[in-house]
């Protein structure tokens, strides 16, 4: 049975605009990664602190912009801390060490939001409303300022990345930590700077996506999730790799709930997993391995 | 630092705890001197996915044991509240009930939020005799399919609601339907109700989407809904249905097609999260926290009255009460009812409690504020009141309340023999 041109269009948009809200979630995972060697099982939480410290904000100032802005700050700041007082003593012990400090945060930081702001979900309205016509369907302006809006962030981190002085630190870091160290490069600031930064997209994905969704203690668990996938199938610490994969793993989600049940779409990013831990375990969107 | 613990010292402190002791359990002491309490068991959500639920449901129960011990306690005992944690898991919940059932030695118990817990919990109550009051579970199964000799429902199910609820849909707002479901066990039960009692009325159900519990981002799935058809009947809960309801207004669904489905996609908790892409949904519940005639009752005042001081502590946003609250409050109350009935002493009484429970009616009053109510012998399935309301200006505004009479549909349920 044939599948409607629009469709297929309309999917292929959907893909790409879920695709990049989880570019940005996964590459504030991958960066920690990457240069720390840290996996960080309290991203979703982060991404959820995010998105409830925006509401806090929205309703004390009414500007979606500096709930936004504020978020990402306080959320970057409370990344720092955490990095100072759990993983900073445990960096360059085995990795088990830091996956377990970073699952124990994250209960910590799911229990105090669900103490502190309460099991009933909360709302950030639509900085703008409004729909354009795509085939039979109103598709919302707004999911397609997120997408644009997740790309600029990201352009943003690779360009300080590229060619800011803290940028080139981090890049250092990434390929030699000792001779980093040696060059008079302050490591231990660049990877605090490092989970700050990756803290700050994790919240400024849950602020963004927040009106699309009710903002409750458990709203990062699903993104994290798919965030894993991506960073898996991107190769583990590869940036580009993981906005790809993040993109490659919608769409395919995204074609798949044209001819299967929705269960059984989400199914395919768990499948495309296994079959790249078995056969490309360092990641889809990586070179070949000399 | 430095100060050693003498045996004066110790005595007093000693002193002093029994002294906060007896001030803690003071009233119940003055009230039922040495009676030993009975123990009711609780399990419930109270974190994880379902934590917004099991958090409402405990205030009901707790509003109900408070209530019973102000008032004498049941045969001249109190009720000693043990409180489980289920974490909103399966194979969590079926620990925290076994444990329950042995370390605590509950006497009986009331509640379960999500229904594949209450599926897990089931056998356990049933190896150790032990009455379970359901507390929120909808999953039709429990008192069909998969019912239970010890298991009672003392408050709606989807077969009732759907018997009630699809004449109003089929003839005031349009024969064509597709649902949009929770894909699991309550969200199935629930649409081949709906399904099977919408074709009775002379309607159509001409598609469905299954929603993955706990997807985050459901616009790929709405955005291939379409179609020729009046209305979009939701069966979610919690975030799932807030995610749905804010998309699917996003992707200009209820633009196209009227709004309608199961009370729990919007509960009182759930309305501030969804704003006012809700407004103009039609929906069916058990309990509304308005009091629109006939719902102008004392006992409905007096319940919503203490409900709405201890939901502000569990939630700052201070939300009013639901569904949850109401079901756990009128459960304890029933199991009340039927423990002094039979008499019951402890778990060897548990065959008494059954049969006391079997065709228990219940009247309209401050236990039972939503209206009469009767428990069915057959199945263990009560029978209440339907309200059919519509959201306007983001509250709710009775259509239509059904009585229970006109909700009873057949028992389909075979107890295994004791």
């Amino acid at each position: 049975m044939g599948i409607p041109v629009e469709q297929i269009l309309i999917q292929t948009i959907n893909g790409v605009v879920t695709g990049m809200i989880l570019a940005l979630v996964a590459s504030g995972l991958t960066l920690i990664f990457g240069i720390m060697d840290v996996v960080n099982f309290a991203h979703g939480e982060l991404f959820m602190l995010g998105a409830y410290i925006g509401v806090v904000i929205l309703a004390a100032t009414g500007d979606f912009w500096i709930a936004l802005i504020a978020a990402t700050l306080v959320v970057a700041l409370l990344g720092a801390a955490i990095y100072l007082t759990t993983l900073r003593p445990l960096i360059g012990r085995d990795p088990l060490y830091t996956i377990l400090a970073t699952f124990g945060v994250s209960l910590v930081l799911q229990n105090y939001a669900l103490w502190q702001f309460g099991p009933v979900a909360r709302k950030i309205a639509e900085p703008f409303t409004g729909q354009f016509t795509l085939f039979y369907l109103d598709y919302p302006w707004y999911r397609i300022v997120i997408a644009l809006l997740s790309a600029a962030i990201i352009g943003g981190l690779w360009l300080f990345l590229k060619f800011g002085t803290w940028g080139i630190w981090i890049r250092a870091t990434t390929q030699d930590r000792v001779m980093a160290q040696a060059m008079g490069i302050p490591v231990p600031w660049v990877l605090m700077g490092v989970f700050a930064i990756g803290s700050g997209m994790a919240a400024a994905s849950g602020v963004l996506f927040g009106p699309l969704v009710g903002v409750n203690h458990v709203m990062g668990l699903d993104w994290v999730l798919k965030a894993f996938i991506v960073v898996v199938v991107g190769g583990m610490g590869n940036l580009a790799g993981s906005i790809a994969a993040a993109i490659f793993i919608s769409l395919l989600e995204a074609y798949a709930s044209l001819w299967v049940s929705p269960a059984q779409a989400v199914i395919v990013s768990f499948v495309l997993l296994i079959l790249t831990l078995l056969f490309r375990p360092t990641g889809l969107f990586v070179p070949t391995p000399k | 630092m430095g100060r050693t613990i003498t045996r004066r010292r110790a005595l007093r402190w000693g002193a002093a705890g029994f002294g906060a002791a007896a001030v803690v359990h003071g009233p119940w002491r003055a009230v039922f001197a040495e009676a030993k309490p009975y123990k009711l068991g609780t399990g419930q959500p109270l974190t994880g996915v379902a934590a917004y639920g099991g958090k409402t449901s405990l205030v009901g129960v707790q509003m109900a044991v408070d209530r019973i011990n102000k008032s004498g306690g049941i045969n001249g005992r109190p009720l000693e509240l043990v409180i489980a944690d289920d974490q909103s898991k399966p194979d969590t919940g079926r620990r925290a009930a076994e444990k329950l059932a042995t370390e605590d030695g509950i006497d009986f118990h009331v509640g379960g939020f999500l229904s594949n817990i209450c599926i897990a919990c089931t056998p356990v109550w049933e190896e150790h005799k032990i009455v379970n009051m359901i507390g929120v579970c909808l999953d039709t199964t429990l008192t069909t399919s998969k019912c239970s000799r010890y298991t009672f429902r003392t408050f709606d199910f989807a077969p009732a609601q759907a018997k009630a609820f699809a004449p109003y849909l089929v003839k005031q707002i349009g024969k064509k339907w597709h649902m949009v479901y929770a894909d699991y066990s309550w969200g199935q039960s629930t649409r081949d109700a709906y399904t099977a009692d919408i074709k009775a009325n002379g309607g159509e159900v001409v598609g469905s989407t299954g929603i993955p519990l706990g997807t985050a981002d459901t616009t790929s799935f709405l955005s291939r809904i379409g179609g020729d058809f009046d209305g979009l009947f939701l069966i979610l809960f919690g975030s799932d249905a807030i995610n749905v309801v804010n998309q699917g207004s996003d992707l200009g669904l209820t633009k196209k097609y009227r709004l309608a489905g199961d009370g729990a996609v919007a509960t009182a908790t759930q309305l501030p999260a969804m704003g006012n892409k809700i407004e103009g949904f039609v929906g069916i519940d058990r309990y509304l926290p308005v009091f629109d005639p006939p719902l102008d009752t004392p006992a409905l005042h007096s319940f919503f009255d203490d409900a709405v001081p201890r939901l502000k502590k569990v939630d700052p946003s201070a939300p009013l009460p639901d569904r949850y609250v109401q079901s756990n409050f009128e459960a304890v109350n029933a199991l009340k009812l039927g423990v002094e009935k039979s008499g019951f002493q402890s778990r060897a009484d548990t065959p008494k409690l059954i049969e006391a429970l079997e065709g228990l009616t219940m009247k309209e009053g401050p236990d039972f504020p939503t209206g009469d109510k009767v428990l069915r012998k057959e199945d263990h399935q009560a029978f209440m009141r339907e309200l059919i309301y519509i959201i306007k200006d983001g509250t709710y505004h009775l259509q239509q309340a059904v009585p229970y009479e006109q909700t009873i549909v057949p028992a389909a349920c075979k107890f295994e023999s004791a």
